[in-house]
């Protein structure tokens, strides 16, 4: 398969893979391994604002891409549900073929639990 | 710019020079481009000598008379030829195949295909190693059971079959005719038609430094074996060539090239067998250090030059992409679609979904070094922490 140029960017690097610890940080998770795609976001929130974000993904290179990319540029946002793209947009910017669109879905399930996590603490 | 380390010759094998060359010859104004059935001129001669010379160069390395080489466009209309012409000769006589599950698609698809047409296939479970035992055939035997088509050394996990053994239990039967996938293992392992137990054969080119199109079915005329002469329903027709089992120009240059490509694999396949061993374990070894690793197949009954193992922790598209520009190799499964399948052939092994999708596919060759297995094993290495720091526990 081939990949265009962001998606090997963000696949061999993953700058924000890992996770975070402490007050105020809240997760979300979303899909399965055992079903080949699984993803998490920690987002670390004060004041509504995410501070940090940190992603785990066990998935394709799309997948990871695409979830390395969020949580890079969660940083400094308000905190919202939504993903900070659409999965429309991480779509068109990954180049991700018609047939994994729904591993986007797992990305979006993923972010939200986190958020909402955060939402429901008031964070 | 350093081309990526090639370890896939389990897919295809580059043309060996000294076989190319040969090939070249084949095809210009100077050279035997003759159309080897026009025996009214030299030009024909010249190419029909060619062709019968290749026929016995494929033959003496595969232990068969030169009459039992049906040229083909590689192993997969060999495959095709072997088991839709033997059903249909045999269709009075029975309706019943026997394969295994991790057959290649090139035999698989066919039964499906006869399947459709009415006949009854049965499909094998190997055990956890990959290989079918003997018993298990005559088991499934049934009175109306004209073939059995089963691999020499399957193309994912290189584990090798006891044809022999199949062999004896389809003599036993009577009936039941054994054709061999031999597309992984002619060539690169020492073969013989006649001692094997198979009735039919079938035999590629390109796994083995010949050129791509070009391939055999070796099919039995019982010389001095105790089995009868095998006989099958042409699938096309159109001239009369290769026994009228094989319609059209034989073309000259391929088997020209096959049969020197035979010649020199069989010349050298116990001293390159005991070298692949070598670096096989090399690399088995330096991929084990990686932990969470699994080998696949039956290592006592596998062909040195084929290594399948699957990584725990990572996702097989994401492993694959991780190497690529550093090493070629594949993945255990059929990679055709953007939404891949668990290798169907692991899965018959037992290992489960993500064990089977992470696995790749290692295959050694004549140009291989040791300086291609210390390079896959670093990719790999550098691979494999990525995925895993990226995935996490």
């Amino acid at each position: 398969m081939n990949y265009n140029e962001p998606t090997l960017r963000y696949f061999e690097t993953a700058a924000a893979a890992g996770i975070l610890t402490g007050p105020q940080v809240f997760r979300g998770t979303a899909g399965s391994r055992t079903q080949g795609t699984w993803v998490q976001f920690d987002l670390q929130v004060a004041a509504g604002i995410i501070q940090a974000a940190r992603f785990l993904a066990f998935g394709c290179p799309h997948t990871i891409a695409a979830s390395a990319w969020v949580a890079e540029h969660a940083a400094g946002q308000a905190l919202r549900a939504a993903l900070p793209e659409s999965v429309e947009g991480l779509s068109e910017r990954f180049a991700v073929p018609v047939e994994k669109r729904g591993r986007l879905l797992i990305i979006e399930d993923a972010w939200t639990a986190a958020a909402m996590a955060a939402a429901d603490a008031g964070a | 710019m350093n081309r990526p380390v090639y370890l896939d010759n389990a897919a295809t094998t580059p043309v060996d020079p000294r076989v190319a060359a040969a090939m070249a010859q084949c095809l210009t104004a100077e050279g035997v481009f003759g159309n080897p059935a026009s025996a009214s001129h030299e030009y024909g001669d010249a190419a029909g000598t060619l062709v019968e010379a290749a026929r016995a160069q494929v033959a003496a390395t595969v232990g068969a008379a030169p009459a039992e080489v049906i040229w083909t466009s590689g192993a997969t209309e060999a495959n095709n030829l072997a088991l839709f012409g033997v059903a249909e000769y045999y269709r009075e006589h029975g309706r019943h195949i026997i394969t295994a599950r991790t057959e290649h698609k090139a035999v698989l698809d066919p039964c499906r295909e006869l399947e459709r047409r009415g006949w009854r296939v049965t499909y094998l479970t190997p055990d956890g190693g990959g290989r079918i035992d003997p018993q298990q055939v005559a088991a499934a035997l049934q009175a109306d059971t004209v073939l059995v088509s089963l691999m020499h050394v399957n193309n994912e996990i290189g584990v090798i079959h006891d044809i022999a053994g199949i062999g004896a239990v389809c003599a036993q039967h009577g009936s039941a005719r054994l054709h061999v996938d031999a597309a992984q293992s002619a060539g690169k392992c020492r073969v013989d038609f006649a001692q094997s137990g198979a009735d039919l054969m079938s035999l590629s080119a390109h796994k083995a430094y010949g050129p791509k199109g070009v391939g055999a079915l070796l099919v039995s005329r019982g010389n001095g074996r105790a089995r009868a002469a095998v006989h099958l329903r042409a699938l096309q027709f159109g001239g009369g060539q290769e026994q009228s089992l094989r319609a059209g120009t034989v073309a000259t240059h391929q088997v020209v090239g096959m049969g020197l490509a035979f010649e020199l694999a069989g010349a050298a396949v116990d001293a390159e067998a005991e070298r692949l061993a070598v670096l096989r374990e090399r690399l088995w070894r330096g991929l084990a250090a990686l932990g969470g690793v699994h080998r696949n197949g039956d290592a006592e009954h596998s062909v040195p030059q084929l290594l399948n193992v699957s990584f725990e922790g990572v996702e097989g598209e994401s492993l694959l992409a991780a190497v690529r520009g550093r090493l070629a190799v594949s993945t255990g499964s059929a990679c055709t679609s953007a939404l891949r399948e668990p290798s169907y052939v692991l899965r018959a092994l037992g290992r489960d979904a993500v064990l089977s999708e992470s696995s790749l596919r290692f295959g050694l060759g004549r140009f291989t070094r040791d300086s291609d297995i210390d390079g896959a094993v670093a990719a790999v290495g550098r691979a494999v922490a990525h995925l895993r720091r990226v995935g996490g526990p």
